[in-house]
């Protein structure tokens, strides 16, 4: 189950690497929107 | 007197009577190296943030923001995510054991598993490491207020060194957490002043989300700067920065208890996410700044943040030279602490508190000899400390994970990736197309899986 977690994090980091290719911030927004729901599961799920 | 050393001296005093006041009762070594096991989750959280984020980040990051465009940011939100990755799972494990076993330094959970001589020799790698590492923070402070006119970058390395030692020898770890907690605070703080200041200056008539577009290629991945092997070289040491790095390592020992543990991975998460998007950010509004003829065009990526504080007011200026400064000190003065309990417990056995902060000052001094000469190899070297960190991990995950291995595996796999991150990076040799972080990687591994299938 962890390693699933490990797995989808880096896929979903990686996204910007072949499917984000706009001039503008879009790559940037994307990598702060998914660390920060990636915190916000930490902080609500139990560990 | 200029407005830098008035403050400067504001933020001395400060430190050091908190530094004294951390000192009583001090007379262990589980007081001294970890506060006792009695940090608050949110001194816990303050002094984790500010020992890993290092002058490199306003520094270094906005630099590289700036030259290299959003990979930058990419790149220390992996390091983010990693280590949330991580600690939600390793943390408490660590805590506990460390709590029911006493351990005070990573050593010990390590001697205890594989034998105390490969703490021994996990001890002298990591120093090995981390002094070039240290020694290139007191660099990049002495050149930042050399450059920006507050102190010369002789008197910056010294003054440097001095508060590493004395902060950490008088209140330990107490005294570098509360410090770090006060210090942590300030350095978001004048983060958020440096966007604000440089926002109001280049796009209060401007629209940055319209202006930024200039910026072509700098605003995907990969792009001519961050090519997917550098990224993967430069992400892979830093995403097991929790787990490999001994002061950081060393940190899941202190909470006061479980809650306090969580607090303190959650309100790091958030810290090093506000942290990092103000920075990433500056490095990009400046470059859009650049390119609309705003802000002065830096070849030297480096050079990026000196040149901002040049343009700042002089009270802004120095209050963020100010937390630069105390950002190098947090770090490094944890690094010491860190290695200090390593060195005395680990590789001499020592039971006092005494060695430890004779070690404090040798250390000290040795870091500041470094910085000074400045000798061409230690950038190399400095780069290379996370990736040399890296051979260490293959015991720590197997204390969790795996049931063989023993002396033998424990000092063939720190010995083997020791040797393949040096060699290769010094010889700038990457087989096969690969960079020497994943060599670094695998070879460790396998080392390990192989010595403990033999079962040594």
């Amino acid at each position: 189950m962890k390693l699933l977690e490990g797995a989808i994090i880096i896929a979903a980091m990686l996204v910007p690497f072949w499917a984000i290719k706009s001039y503008d911030m879009t790559t940037y927004l994307y990598w702060t929107a998914v660390t920060a729901a990636y915190l916000i599961y930490i902080t609500i799920k139990r560990w | 007197m200029n407005v830098f050393l008035y403050a400067f001296a504001g933020y001395v005093v400060l430190g050091t009577v908190i530094a004294l006041m951390a000192m009583k009762g001090l007379r262990t070594q589980e007081e001294y190296y970890i506060a006792g096991r009695k940090v608050s989750g949110v001194v816990s959280a303050l002094t984790y943030a500010a020992t890993t984020y290092s002058a490199f980040m306003m520094v270094g990051l906005v630099g590289l923001s700036y030259a290299s465009g959003v990979g930058a940011l990419g790149f220390e939100l992996f390091y983010l995510v990693g280590t949330l990755f991580l600690l939600s799972y390793y943390a408490p494990k660590v805590w506990e054991m460390a709590k029911e076993k006493g351990y005070i330094t990573p050593g010990d959970m390590i001697a205890e598993r594989y034998g105390r001589e490969v703490a021994v020799v996990m001890s002298v790698i990591a120093t090995v490491a981390l002094i070039p590492y240290l020694s290139v923070q007191l660099i990049g402070v002495g050149l930042i207020l050399d450059k920006t006119s507050a102190m010369s970058f002789s008197y910056g390395i010294a003054a440097s060194a001095i508060l590493i030692a004395l902060w950490a020898f008088l209140g330990g770890l107490r005294g570098v957490a509360w410090t770090d907690a006060i210090q942590g605070v300030f350095m978001l703080l004048m983060a958020i002043a440096a966007i604000y200041w440089v926002h109001c200056n280049g796009f209060a008539d401007k629209d940055f989300f319209a202006e930024v577009t200039r910026l072509g290629e700098l605003l995907v991945v990969p792009n001519s700067v961050w090519t997917p092997v550098k990224f993967v070289s430069l992400t892979l040491p830093w995403f097991f920065f929790a787990l490999t790095n001994p002061q950081v390592f060393q940190r899941l020992y202190i909470p006061k208890d479980r809650a306090s543990l969580r607090r303190m991975v959650i309100l790091f998460g958030f810290f090093g996410l506000i942290y990092t998007v103000i920075v990433t950010l500056i490095g990009l509004e400046l470059r859009t700044m650049t390119e609309i003829g705003a802000f002065p065009r830096v070849e030297d990526r480096d050079a990026v943040t000196p040149t901002l504080l040049g343009l700042m007011p002089p009270l802004l200026g120095a209050a963020i030279s100010l937390s630069i400064f105390a950002a190098a000190i947090t770090t490094a003065n944890s690094i010491v602490l860190t290695l200090s309990s390593m060195l005395s417990r680990d590789l001499f056995g020592s039971e006092r508190v005494g060695t430890g902060r004779v070690i404090i000052v040798l250390l000290t001094f040795a870091i500041a000899l470094f910085a000074y000469s400045r000798p061409n190899y230690i950038v190399e070297l400095s780069v290379l400390s996370s990736t040399i960190l890296l051979a260490q991990l293959p015991l720590i995950l197997g204390i969790f994970h795996f049931k063989g291995g023993a002396k033998i595996a424990g000092i063939s796999t720190l010995l083997a990736g020791f040797t393949t991150a040096v060699v290769l990076s010094f010889a700038k040799f990457s087989p096969l197309g690969i960079p020497a972080a994943v060599w670094t990687f695998l070879v460790s591994f396998v080392v390990f899986f192989a010595a403990s299938r033999l079962g040594i």
